[in-house]
């Protein structure tokens, strides 16, 4: 089945550009202009990814990223003109799992979409335990004893892509690679940003955290010690 | 030691402080006036006193004198005893003794006169003759009868001295031949109401001195009061306070200070403010053109990639030009970055994004992106790097990109020769120098080169896709880190390019780790004999 995905763009243009691209590729195309009712229009069209432009008007896309991931774990690609750092790391900490700068190459936009939209590559065990936690690989779910944690599709990659290996150091590059699906450098920030927002999740202490440890100078690992 | 110290404190309260200096000025020139005004006050007393005592004493004598004379020329006296009984009465009639006014008598008979002394000299008890000097007995033996006197020093019984004044003056005695009349005055009253007076004077005058010290005190004060004041505002007002002003009072001197200061600050204010809203403005165009263009371009850049990437299906011109515009879509593209990114220096909207790196590891991943460049102009990239890492505090995208644009531009310039990269450490600084070999520069032409958009030759087509701001944007970058981008060039021999920046952001460095211009890597392994 194809994927769908929703281009919430206020550029009349640029939105019907990214769709004839996208559907070359056999995606299925939503759209909405603006930032105001776009959360009602991913509530109806539920799709499985979300282009979001920062600049919209009437709400901006940072506004409308942290809306939709109060209902939804689904993957958003910001589309952002700006490389300054507040606003890359503003989407990010508002729950982007990605972003690309405009103008960006249609092969750039393609990659970063297939990346987020990747099934998970296949786990050996079924059932992964760190700490007080277990992940269900297959059924994309993570508890705390009985209860459950909620956590975006690209988060649990990320716990799974540290706990499946417990004690190995991952460098950001490393994770970018793994979890993102950069193959050539690219911002480390995302891996710093999303690690943040994975730990004031899981861990009990965010400031001081036991799951998800940072090996300084280097990058992070699972676990204590 | 101490005292040492003590001066050298002193000193630099004079030159720290206006008012110490003012009021130390006012005092020593003060001194100085009271001390000739004390100084002549102090003779002109001692004179006068002196002078109305010496008349005062030349009366006394010259009406003691013609008392003796005419007592011994109207006296009978024929025999010696009696006459010697009337010459002892002189003494005790004109002596007198006290504290203040003492005079003392002495009736000595003239020497070398034919007969003998038959007749005692009477003479004051106490007084020594010694005292009379020499030159008033010739005096008085010449004087033909009137009064001649001298000042002398009367030496007293406790070793000090008093102020004397002697007189004396001829007597002529029946039968006993010539007599002179000595009278010795005691002047130490006076001397003691002089010294009196001269005390009085230089207490006087030292609390006059110290008032004079206080009241300048107070008066300097008082002016350098608002001075001060104005220091202290356009101290604060350097440091940002720019709505601090003085208090304007009155109408003298200090509130005009006041008033223009105030004038001066509110001009100064006004075009700080309008300066930074003019750059706050800039930012913000900055911000929205960024936006406003890069949106299209997306559109563009997506449509061009949609109908480059079916450029087959194409009849040749149509194909043709849908290759030209994607080539050129990247340019425009990279202009815009560029054009951007200098906008945003003019617009002082940069900080830098420091974070300590490795320098090798930036060189390799710039030459890794421009490899294939290099390769299709035929020149070798050669690299000599410290064999460990170098660390330094940078902004390792801005540092990559300079060493991009110091590479593209040594591969468009240098004729398919080698290019040598090289990375070198000091304690304080480090450093990366590009050297081509290619057609160089002038020195006139290196002056220039990191100005915008500015080509060494007009004429020479541009084939790496420049955009004429790469150097203007690698100095702005090297300048955000505190460091030095400098460039050597010879026309036909190529050119250097040497980056040094601070091992550690803020830290001061004198000079770089790598020379330029630089040894040739190839002339040192040539050198091996």
């Amino acid at each position: 089945m194809a994927h769908k995905i929703l281009v919430v763009d206020d550029d009349n243009a640029l939105r019907e550009m990214v769709g004839i691209v996208l559907e070359a590729e056999g995606y299925e195309l939503c759209y909405h202009d603006a930032g105001s009712g776009a959360l009602e229009s991913f509530k109806n069209q539920e799709p499985d990814l979300v282009l979001l432009d920062v600049m919209l008007p009437g709400k901006d896309g940072i506004e409308v990223c942290r809306e939709i991931r109060t209902v939804s774990g689904t993957p958003i690609i910001m589309l952002t003109a700006k490389t300054e750092s507040e606003d890359v790391v503003l989407g990010l900490e508002a729950g982007a799992d990605d972003y690309v700068v405009k103008p960006f190459d249609p092969t750039v936009l393609l990659a970063r979409i297939r990346a987020r939209l990747r099934p998970l590559s296949p786990s050996t065990s079924e059932m992964v335990q760190i700490g007080p936690l277990t992940l269900d690989v297959n059924g994309h779910e993570v508890r705390r004893g009985s209860e459950k944690v909620l956590l975006t599709p690209l988060e649990f990659n990320l716990l799974l892509t540290l706990a499946a290996k417990p004690k190995q150091v991952f460098t950001r590059e490393m994770l970018l690679e793994l979890v993102w699906g950069y193959h050539y450098k690219a911002d480390t920030r995302l891996v710093n940003v999303h690690v943040q927002r994975l730990r004031s999740k899981i861990e009990d202490d965010p400031d001081n955290p036991k799951i998800v440890t940072t090996v300084r100078g280097i990058g992070y690992k699972a676990g204590l010690g | 030691m101490i005292f040492r110290a003590a001066i050298n404190w002193a000193l630099g309260l004079f030159r720290r402080f206006l008012q110490v200096r003012a009021v130390f000025t006012t005092v020593v020139l003060s001194g100085i006036a009271l001390l000739v005004v004390g100084g002549f006050l102090s003779y002109s007393i001692g004179n006068g006193l002196y002078q109305t005592r010496v008349n005062q004493i030349l009366q006394e004598s010259e009406r003691g004198v013609i008392e003796v004379q005419n007592t011994f020329s109207a006296s009978t006296v024929t025999d010696e005893i009696s006459l010697q009984t009337l010459l002892n009465s002189v003494v005790p009639s004109l002596e007198s003794s006290g504290t203040s006014d003492s005079r003392k008598i002495a009736l000595l008979r003239t020497p070398a006169q034919i007969g003998t002394q038959i007749l005692q000299s009477p003479i004051s008890a106490d007084l020594d003759t010694a005292v009379i000097p020499f030159d008033l007995k010739t005096n008085v033996r010449n004087s033909l009868g009137r009064l001649s006197y001298q000042a002398v020093s009367l030496p007293q019984a406790n070793g000090s001295a008093h102020p004397g004044v002697v007189v004396g003056a001829p007597i002529e005695i029946p039968i006993a031949g010539k007599y002179e009349l000595y009278l010795v005055f005691d002047l130490d009253g006076e001397q003691q109401t002089l010294d009196f007076v001269q005390n009085v004077l230089f207490w006087g005058m030292l609390i006059l001195l110290a008032l004079i010290g206080i009241v300048s005190y107070f008066v300097t004060n008082w002016l350098v009061r608002p001075v001060k004041v104005a220091a202290d505002v356009s101290e604060e007002i350097a440091e940002g306070a720019l709505d601090r002003r003085l208090t304007e009072k009155g109408q003298d001197i200090i509130a005009t200070l006041a008033r223009s200061f105030n004038r001066m600050a509110d001009s100064l204010q006004k075009q700080i403010t309008k300066l930074a809203s003019v750059s706050n403005m800039q930012q913000r165009f900055v911000s929205d053109v960024s936006h406003e263009l890069r949106t299209p371009l997306t559109t563009i850049k997506l449509a061009g990639e949609v109908i480059f990437a079916s450029r087959e299906k194409l009849e040749p011109a149509a194909k043709r030009s849908a290759e030209l515009m994607n080539d050129q879509i990247d340019r425009f593209e990279s202009l815009l970055n560029d054009l951007l990114e200098i906008s945003r220096y003019d617009a002082g909207a940069v900080a830098a994004d420091l974070e300590v790196q490795d320098l090798n590891g930036l060189v390799g991943s710039a030459i890794a992106g421009l490899e294939p460049l290099a390769q299709s102009r035929g020149s070798i990239i050669e690299v000599l790097i410290p064999s460990g890492p170098v660390d330094a505090e940078v902004d390792g995208r801005r540092i990559e990109r300079l060493i991009r644009n110091l590479l593209a531009n040594a591969i468009e310039h240098g004729e398919g020769q080698p290019i040598q990269v090289a990375v070198g450490a000091s304690d304080s600084a480090v450093a990366i120098s590009v050297t081509d070999s290619g057609i160089g520069m002038s020195r006139s032409e290196a002056e220039r080169v990191f100005d915008r958009f500015w080509r060494a030759d007009p004429a020479r087509k541009r084939t790496t896709g420049g955009t004429g701001l790469g150097l203007a944007i690698s100095l702005e970058d090297t300048q955000l880190h505190g460091g030095w981008l400098q460039v050597w060039a010879k026309p036909n021999q190529g050119a250097s390019f040497r980056l040094t920046v601070p091992r550690r952001f803020g830290e001061i460095f004198t000079q770089s780790p790598l020379p330029l211009p630089p040894k040739s890597s190839r002339k040192i392994s040539g050198s091996n004999e």
